[in-house]
């Protein structure tokens, strides 16, 4: 229970749009490639996914690896094996199709039409090959024969069939209410299970029915037969109920007092509901299957700072933080998501310590503070203040022993600068940069720089940074 | 000497001058009370005959020592000046000097070690406080 609160306080709006986002997609993957191999071969994916998290559980690593392999590779056999499925898909009318409708078989086939025109044909005893594609396509399956594109009616199967017809040998395709092609050429069943006195029209029935999800009607030419090849089987039809039964669940024809939405709703609901359960399987997966370390150096951030007051000093710069959160989000995490502040509204002039706390640490969901470093940071505030202070020359070196430096003149002998009221309170004195004494040999002047210290001094505005040093040199007497 | 860090081991000499000039004539006859003037102050490598000697504003820490002169006149009453020596801002010792009338030479020195380098400054002031000059001087090699 305690696990499931502490999940519920960290979930971010992102990873409710994330669950979200997938489930749709998973969804309409599921719409758009119902009723065909492509789902049976995902699902039979996630199943192997399933099994490949359990053997990393549990420490399997051959299998692990082995069924990482495969998965791995699943994606490129799913889109080289069912690309016509996925092409069938990707050619809907419009987006919207893909995105939001449901494939409707909109234009239903005229079953009872089919019958009559298939019994028609088995009483004359006219040889007849039907195919009612599924959801697969047949292209690669078939050799694609004439285009017909006519209603289907019990007059157009019995000409198309009829022995004089050029077209009579071949297979008629039937897509909704229309014959789309005829003369069609169907592969051959290599089965050697089938009767001897099935001819070539049964062995082609079965060799299509073998390959694909569709549907082939074999009229017999010589005992006027008909027979229906579905997957494996080659079923022999008594009347023509029994078709219209085996038409009707082929094609999803339903009784009209049960109609399509109704039916659907129920199945997509579950569906729904099962897509969002796999995809908050999988986030949870991620983002709290694997416990992951980082340690990062963020700066700080004063707040609140009275405008009278200037920092001027801090013991750090940056506070280096140890987080934890699943492997997931930390490799995602960025340095701009974590701040760390700390709030000067109590500061006074001078130095002061504070205590760092949780609460300074603000973190994005999901990632936790374990340790925080250092534990007190000290700020020193102060009002700054403008001195003028005497400029002083710095020598180095050594001059050469005959030599006397008598005198020095500075021009300007002091300086203005700005700097905390405490700081500039133990300062007298301005230095310049060091000057080497060394290759001093006789009267002269230079000009240098001021060396400020401490760093945090400035000189105040009208003050030069460079003096010049007028310096008198003499010989030992 | 009072102010001198435990850790900080310049040896202070202190030579008060116990030398007057001679010159008794300094107490003059007028009616204002003179104050106490300093008339000429220096830092030098030594004091000869009561007189600083290679006076400078650099010395090498070779010649081991370093003095700061100071000679006051007029000098109204029986007082004392105080030395301070400072390196680099920081006060390093003080020393008290007693200077009396008519007119009064005196000075303090300090030992050299190689840590003394650097920029020095010793500030005079008199017995109340007021600063009556500021000597600034380096510590080379």
């Amino acid at each position: 229970m305690y696990e499931f609160f502490s999940v519920s306080s960290v979930f971010r709006w992102q990873d409710v749009v994330d669950i979200l986002l997938n489930s749709y997609i998973l969804f309409r993957l599921y719409v758009l490639f119902r009723g065909t191999n492509v789902l049976r071969v995902i699902a039979g994916i996630a199943l192997l996914w399933v099994f490949q998290r359990a053997a990393v559980s549990v420490g399997l690593i051959v299998t692990s690896w082995a069924m990482q392999g495969i998965i791995a590779g699943a994606a490129l056999i799913i889109i080289i094996v069912f690309r016509n499925e996925i092409r069938n898909v990707l050619q809907a009318p419009n987006l919207k199709a893909i995105l939001w409708g449901v494939p409707q078989k909109s234009v239903i086939a005229p079953v009872d039409s089919i019958i009559e025109g298939v019994y028609e044909l088995a009483k004359n005893k006219v040889g007849a090959l039907i195919v009612l594609p599924g959801n697969e396509g047949l292209k690669d399956h078939i050799q694609e024969g004439v285009w017909w594109d006519g209603k289907i009616t019990r007059e157009m199967l019995m000409s198309i069939f009829w022995p004089d017809n050029p077209v009579h040998d071949g297979a008629a395709i039937i897509k909704g209410d229309r014959v789309t092609q005829v003369g069609t050429i169907l592969p051959l069943s290599e089965r050697v299970d089938l009767p001897s006195y099935y001819g070539t029209r049964h062995r082609a029935a079965a060799g299509l029915a073998e390959k694909s999800d569709a549907m082939v009607i074999v009229v017999s030419e010589e005992r006027g037969e008909v027979m229906v090849a579905m997957g494996d089987q080659l079923l022999e039809i008594k009347d023509n109920i029994d078709l219209k039964t085996l038409i009707d669940e082929h094609l999803d024809i339903s009784p009209p007092h049960d109609g399509p939405a109704k039916k659907e709703n129920p199945e997509f609901l579950i569906a729904g509901l099962i897509c969002v359960v796999c995809v908050c399987a999988v986030w949870f997966s991620f983002s709290r299957g694997l416990e992951a370390l980082v340690t990062m150096d963020i700066p700080v951030e004063y707040m609140n700072r009275s405008s009278t007051m200037e920092i001027f000093d801090t013991s750090v710069n940056n506070v280096r933080l140890h987080l934890s959160g699943s492997g997931a989000l930390i490799k995602n995490i960025h340095q701009d998501q974590i701040k760390f502040r700390l709030d000067l509204k109590d500061a006074v002039v001078g130095i002061n310590r504070f205590a760092v706390t949780q609460e300074n640490v603000s973190l994005p969901p999901g990632i936790f503070l374990r340790k925080m470093e250092p534990l007190v940071i000290e700020v020193i505030l102060d009002v700054p203040v403008v001195k003028e202070l005497p400029i002083q020359v710095d020598w180095i070196g050594k001059m050469g022993k005959s030599l006397i430096l008598e005198d020095v003149e500075l021009s300007p002998n002091s300086a203005k600068v700005v700097g905390g009221s405490r700081v500039l309170e133990g300062v007298t004195t301005l230095y310049t940069e060091k000057i080497l004494l060394d290759t001093l040999t006789k009267t002269g002047q230079t000009v240098v720089n001021l060396a400020l210290y401490p760093a945090n001094l400035k000189l105040a505005s009208g003050s030069s940074n460079t003096v010049v040093i007028k310096y008198k040199v003499k010989n030992r007497s | 000497m009072n102010r001198l860090n435990p850790f900080y081991c310049i040896v202070v000499l202190v030579l008060s001058a116990t030398v007057a000039f001679g010159d008794t004539e300094g107490t003059t006859g007028e009616t204002d009370t003179p104050k106490l003037s300093l008339q000429s102050a220096v830092m030098c490598e030594s004091i000869q005959g009561y007189s600083p000697v290679n006076s400078s504003v650099i010395f090498s820490i070779s010649i081991g020592k370093v003095a700061c002169f100071s000679f006051f006149n007029p000098v109204p009453d029986k007082t004392f000046v105080e030395h301070r020596w400072y390196h680099r801002d920081k006060l390093s010792t003080t020393k008290k000097l007693s200077v009396n009338p008519p007119k009064w030479a005196t000075y303090s020195s300090i030992q050299l070690r190689e840590a003394d380098k650097g920029p020095w400054r010793v500030d005079i002031i008199d017995d109340s406080g007021h600063k009556l000059e500021t000597l600034r001087f380096s510590i080379t090699d």
